[in-house]
């Protein structure tokens, strides 16, 4: 279940002054920060202290639990049926490479689109966002608009309305 | 590109998804009938066996062979569009890519077809998979055909992966522009996905992580569908070179098939013009002209070792090649693939849509020569002359080949109006963002 909100939400026409409003509300200790755009934006990762994504690390344990299932499989089925082919050893090692680079990469694929979703889901139920329906429907996020969420105390909502609003907000919106 | 937008990109999409018109139900007819076809030329096969497709004593891997090599060729362009191509940061990647991709996915699927289809009895297929069994009767490991198993459903099933993951924004953005049913379908579709700096931060690196994985896997399946042929004693397949070539050869393919698809493409869809520009598709252009030379240096490469090593099997080969009876295959391939591209060179070639359109179908045309050329020619020509033999086609072969055509625009077909065909996400993030500030 995700938290309660309070807090507000705008959006912004411009990518500067979403960069510019990201950076003061960090530089006064709002840190949940949820942001909206269109399209990746470098921009918004660095007015954001540029956070890091740990997928990389399932991607490795994908791919190495992919290698080690392969030389198991392998070795197991050589050895439970023995097929003797020109003269080489039952459990050969080079024939081990293709399908070990195989099962490799295709571990390595699923651990990495698990990781995406795990994560995805982990960070949005650690940030609230606003419950109201105008959120939820406002539908230009994905097309043409900027969106900052800040999660606030309800006192800090005035403050927070003020700085978006100075920084050419389209709309704002406090949720409490 | 300057006059394009981010709600302009939005809208030329989302008409692309609009309700077929005439010609697409006329071309769909065309194409369900080739299916069709194809359909029935496989039943009749089953039903009567396999003497009905020109496969005979000595040339045992004939047009099923050749076609599965064509399809798993063309499916290596998208792959390498979507991951090598973003890897390097290649400008005129992003507004072809996503149709490239579906390409490859669908090309896979067709040519995932023809193993089974050569089987004959297409219903033990199964037999290829290490399954647990009562018998406890494993697949042979030391067998490339069988690494080919592994590497075929792995490249499909990462080509998917990766196609979807690529759509989710997209998807995204198309739920936003949608009302009704076509809102709620393509909302369960793009998995909530709203564009937060959470979702882009891991969705971007996952996405930079399947490029990099995907790109050796490029690589690798070709050379494994190559050592099909190069593991084996045949003259003409027992080759070192053939990993390389057959990689070259298989991007020189997918590339021209880009091109054979997205000029239709942008034609039907006028909005596309903005966004597949000529330029976009003159570095396609690029990429063939590069790719003819390194086809056309292994072919030479090729006929010099043959000749220089002085294996007698080679050398009688490698002249049967371009004076035997199949003469007339290998002098098509070397005009289409060899001497066609060429033209390339020119800017008013590259730049010229009809031109490019009209090469991309002889590359076409010359790459599925070619594979002809390696699995017909050299089990014609082996070692003992009394099992040389020559090619008969057949109609039930030459309809399933049509069939599959059928089959890959089909999916082709359904695709452009179910899903959008130019990635909205990657063109945004070519455009210059929107700043107050002027910079």
């Amino acid at each position: 279940m995700r938290r309660k909100f309070c807090g507000a939400w705008a959006t912004f026409e411009f990518l500067d002054d979403t960069c510019d409003v990201i950076r003061e509300l960090r530089n006064l200790g709002f840190n949940k920060i949820t942001t909206h755009t269109p399209c990746p934006r470098h921009e918004i990762e660095h007015a954001l202290g540029n956070p890091q994504s740990r997928v990389p690390f399932f991607t490795l344990v994908g791919a190495m639990l992919g290698f080690g299932l392969a030389v198991l499989i392998i070795t197991k089925m050589s050895l439970d049926w023995i097929l003797p082919v020109s003269g080489k050893p039952v459990v050969s090692v080079p024939i081990m490479g293709p399908i070990a680079f195989e099962l490799s990469v295709l571990m390595a694929i699923f651990f990495t689109a698990g990781a995406i979703a795990l994560l995805i889901i982990r960070d949005t139920l650690r940030h609230a966002v606003p419950k109201s329906r105008k959120y939820r429907e406002y539908n230009r996020f994905m097309r043409d608009r900027f969106g900052v969420v800040v999660a606030c105390d309800e006192n800090e909502l005035p403050r927070i309305e003020q700085i978006m609003k100075r920084y050419e907000a389209e709309e704002v919106n406090c949720e409490k | 590109m300057s006059q394009l937008s981010y709600g302009h990109i939005n809208d030329t999409v989302v008409q692309s998804m609009e309700p077929p018109g005439r010609s697409w139900l006329v071309s769909m007819v065309l194409i369900l009938g080739a299916l069709s076809m194809g359909v029935f030329a496989w039943t009749y096969q089953i039903r009567h066996g396999l003497e009905w497709s020109g496969i005979n004593q000595s040339i045992s891997w004939g047009i099923y062979i050749t076609n599965f090599v064509f399809w798993i060729g063309i499916g290596h362009a998208g792959t390498l569009i979507s991951a090598v191509l973003y890897l390097v940061r290649a400008p005129f990647r992003n507004s072809i890519y996503r149709a490239s991709e579906a390409m490859t996915v669908f090309a896979v699927m067709t040519a995932g077809l023809f193993p089974i289809i050569h089987l004959g009895r297409a219903w033990f297929a199964y037999w290829l998979v290490p399954y647990p069994n009562q018998r406890m009767l494993w697949v042979n490991f030391k067998s490339p055909l069988l690494w080919d198993v592994f590497a075929i459903s792995t490249y499909m099933s990462v080509s998917i992966a990766f196609f979807i993951l690529g759509l989710i924004p997209d998807l995204a953005a198309v739920r936003d522009e949608s009302k009704g049913v076509k809102r709620f379908f393509y909302r369960v579709a793009s998995l909530g996905f709203r564009g937060t700096n959470h979702q882009w931060l891991h969705y971007m690196r996952g996405y930079l992580l399947f490029a990099a994985i995907a790109t050796p896997l490029v690589f690798s399946v070709h050379s494994i569908v190559s050592w099909d042929f190069a593991m084996s004693s045949v003259p003409g397949w027992h080759s070192t070179i053939f990993a390389p070539y057959f990689v070259a050869g298989a991007i020189f393919s997918g590339c021209a098939m880009v091109l054979t698809i997205m000029i239709p493409l942008r034609k039907a869809f006028p909005g596309f013009s903005e966004i597949i520009q000529v330029k976009h598709l003159e570095g396609m252009g690029k990429m063939i002209v590069f790719t003819s030379l390194i086809v056309t240096y292994s072919y030479g490469v090729e006929f010099f070792t043959a000749y220089y090593s002085g294996a007698r099997y080679e050398k009688a080969l490698f002249w049967f090649r371009p004076f035997g009876e199949m003469k007339w295959f290998f002098w098509l391939m070397v005009f289409c693939n060899c001497l066609i591209p060429l033209s390339l060179f020119v800017k008013k070639i590259r730049t010229s849509i009809p031109a490019l359109f009209v090469i991309s179908i002889l590359v076409n045309v010359g790459m599925w020569l070619e594979r002809f050329n390696i699995v017909g020619t050299s089990l014609a020509h082996g070692f003992v002359p009394f099992a040389w033999s020559t090619y008969q086609f057949e109609w039930v072969e030459i309809w399933i080949t049509i069939g599959s055509f059928g089959w890959f625009f089909m999916w082709f077909f359904i695709f452009v109006k179910i899903m959008p065909s130019i990635a909205v996400a990657e063109m945004k993030e070519t455009l210059l963002p929107p700043f107050r500030k002027k910079r």
